[in-house]
């Protein structure tokens, strides 16, 4: 086991007009799961595959432990992979896909047949050992390739995406056997995903990456809760928090005339306003500043969408929430994102916010 | 809503738009190949005054006759080396163009080209290169100490059919090689790069098996190639000689028949290839219903 270290990795690809990868630092501990969040083509596979040595590294260095692994090949970097289509050997058996790499490495026999056992049992792909492939289901598969990188017993997992390709109900499961698989093994990952959830779910650190640069790295509750920019509090949370453009005037936010919030200490002026939309206080108002659109029911809560003034909002209430066409809408201090309107970094506004907590398990 | 379906106005109309095409199966293909058939049972005399029905008397006395055999020898030998050398040295370039595919067209379109060339002009081509007079790959070959002549040297003559024969044939292969490689999903090699297999071994142990359909497809394809298509390759270069040197089957019909006007005894070597093919494309199609069998 090993930590990763990224310093100022860059990647530009022959004939590309921009970098891929634009200088990332990133210093991952021994043991920890790491997520690279963002969305379609911001560089996370590209910053994943120069780990993986399938990419060269155009500028920076990469190390991982001790070593710096710029000039290695993928196969002496003692990392395994978890491709997004799989990437199963289609002419050979489950097992031979397992034992693939670690006979290429010279292991004995009687080693491999155990740590194959051993893997199959845990990941419950025993009885499949000996279908090819193509006789498995999705999920399957998918199992199949976790345990051709756990058989390697590498110094880390790196993950493309690894459940983009099931359907929503096994992806959820495997996405619970994954975070239970890296608190048994306690390898260090990094796992690349365009899906928030996942990275929120999964991550012990996640980073958000926009354009090929890192907009914000932290613990997810972290970056839930104190988004450094626009991008990462648009990014994270569904559904997504509202970002509307408001004024700051006389220590209060002023949207369409009304006053969403009370005493603040922000620089007046024009600003966006986050709103998390189950932050949102509603009550039926005549004569309110928030007009009802449309509701959408998600079983246990109720998506509510409407306007203020000329802008969208969308408030996500508990079923007991009394509703009628015209409501008052406001907002705790504390629940309230400021940021920069034209440039999209966060505003101090002279409150205290709460640091996220971690969870407590009692009696544990 | 449309369906497949056409319907044409008059009935006759689709008959006649599928006659030509009947009619030039039947006239160039079933005819003869009846007209053979029939042949293989006569015996005639060379001015077709006189024919007498001898049944299987032609196939008996053609395995009787060493020279059938040795051309049949001749016919394995010439197919499993021109095969051979024509899918290797087709792989070799489709592997690496493969490597980068994108700056490859140029290159691709000079491999392509051979296929574009007659066959008798490919023979021409390299009887001129191996000419024992003024050849310039004899005078290559005279400069490293080997007397080359394919006129005398029956081994010579079989090199230089092999090759040009194979030097035609890799343009296809070739094709199909690419784009055999091409549907090999990249991550399965980067896979197998990071489970520690060089690109040798990654070669053989992973893109070669899943190459294996083609590789089958274009086996069939190349020994039919190398069986029938060769004629004029090797009429233009060695003629069948020296000797029966390079005298494959096809060409001892020819030289039987059309030279030796023994009638019934190329007619019924032709039959013998002509069932030669039908077994191969038989094993082909069987197999090319169970291809993705990886
Ligand atoms: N092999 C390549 N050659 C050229 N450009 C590439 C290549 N792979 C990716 N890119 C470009 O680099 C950017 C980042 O791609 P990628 O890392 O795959 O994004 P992501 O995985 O975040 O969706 C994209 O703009 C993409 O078009
Ligand atoms: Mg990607």
């Amino acid at each position: 086991m090993a930590g990763i270290k990224l310093s100022a990795v860059k990647k530009i690809y022959p004939g590309a007009a921009e970098p891929a990868v634009k200088g990332v630092d990133l210093d991952i501990q021994d043991g920890e799961f790491v997520v690279l969040v963002g969305p379609s083509g911001c560089g996370k596979s590209t910053l994943l595959r120069m780990i993986a040595g399938l990419e060269t590294v155009s500028d920076g260095e990469i190390a991982i432990g001790d070593k710096v692994v710029n000039q290695m090949e993928p196969a002496e970097r003692d990392i395994a992979m978890v491709f997004q289509n799989y990437a199963l050997y289609p002419h050979m058996s489950v097992r031979q896909n397992m034992s693939y790499g670690l006979k290429n490495r010279k292991m004995p026999k009687a080693e491999i047949a155990r740590r194959i056992d051993e893997a199959a049992a845990v990941l419950e792909i025993t009885p499949y050992l000996d279908r090819k492939p193509r006789a498995l289901s999705g999920g399957q598969r998918q199992r199949v390739a976790m345990g051709r990188a756990i058989v390697r017993d590498p110094a880390a997992f790196l993950f493309d995406e690894p459940l983009s390709n099931l359907d929503a109900k096994l992806r959820l499961h495997m996405r619970g056997e994954i975070k239970q698989l890296h608190q048994r093994l306690k390898t260090t990952s990094v796992y690349v995903t365009h899906d928030q959830l996942e990275a929120m779910t999964l991550a012990d650190r996640l980073v958000v990456l926009n354009h090929g640069r890192i907009e914000q790295v932290g613990r997810p509750l972290d970056l839930y809760r104190r988004p450094a920019s626009t991008f990462v509090a648009g990014f994270l949370g569904a559904p997504a928090m509202n970002l509307i453009e408001a004024e700051v005037s006389g220590g209060a936010l002023m949207l369409a005339g009304t006053a969403l919030a009370r005493g603040l200490q922000a620089e007046a002026g024009r600003v966006t306003a986050g709103i998390r939309p189950e932050a949102l206080r509603l009550r039926p108002a005549p004569g309110g500043n928030f007009r009802l659109d449309y509701v959408e029911e998600l079983g246990g809560s109720r998506i509510v969408h409407g306007h203020i003034g000329a802008q969208r909002i969308i408030a996500q209430t508990d079923l007991a929430q009394e509703l009628s066409a015209e409501m008052h809408a406001e907002l705790p201090l504390e629940e309230l994102h400021l940021f920069h309107a034209t440039e999209g970094h966060r505003l101090s506004m002279g409150v205290s916010q709460p640091a996220a907590a971690d969870p407590q398990l009692v009696g544990a | 809503m449309q369906t497949k379906r056409t319907t044409f106005r008059s009935w006759w109309l689709p008959y006649l738009l599928v006659a030509p095409q009947l009619a030039i199966t039947l006239v160039f293909f079933i005819w003869p190949a009846g007209q053979a058939v029939y042949q293989s049972f006569l015996r005639e005399d060379p001015f077709g005054l006189s024919t007498t029905w001898v049944g299987l008397r032609n196939y008996i006395r053609l395995f009787d006759s060493a020279e059938y055999l040795a051309s049949f020898e001749t016919t394995v030998i010439f197919t499993v080396c021109t095969a051979t050398l024509s899918m290797g040295l087709s792989l070799l370039l489709a592997v690496a163009v493969d490597r980068m595919i994108r700056t490859a067209s140029v290159y691709t379109t000079l491999v392509v080209w051979p296929y574009a060339v007659a066959p008798a002009i490919a023979g021409i081509l390299w009887w001129f290169m191996f000419n024992p007079s003024f050849g310039i790959l004899t005078y290559v070959l005279e400069m490293v100490g080997y007397d080359w002549n394919h006129r005398l040297n029956g081994e010579d003559a079989m090199t230089l059919v092999v090759l040009a024969s194979a030097w035609k044939q890799i343009s296809y292969n070739f094709l199909f090689f690419v784009a055999g490689l091409q549907s090999i999903p990249m991550s399965l090699r980067e896979a197998a790069a990071i489970d520690g297999a060089g690109p040798v071994k990654r070669f053989f142990t992973v893109v070669f098996p899943l190459l294996s359909p083609t590789t089958f497809f274009l086996l069939v394809v190349n020994i039919n190639y190398t069986m029938f298509d060769t004629f004029s390759t090797i009429d233009a270069s060695t003629a069948g000689g020296p000797g029966q040197a390079t005298t494959i089957l096809v060409y001892k019909v020819y030289e039987d028949g059309v030279k030796g006007l023994n009638l019934g005894s190329s007619a019924a070597q032709s039959v013998i290839l002509m069932s030669i093919v039908i077994a191969l494309t038989f094993i082909q199609f069987r197999f090319i219903e169970r291809r993705v069998q990886y």
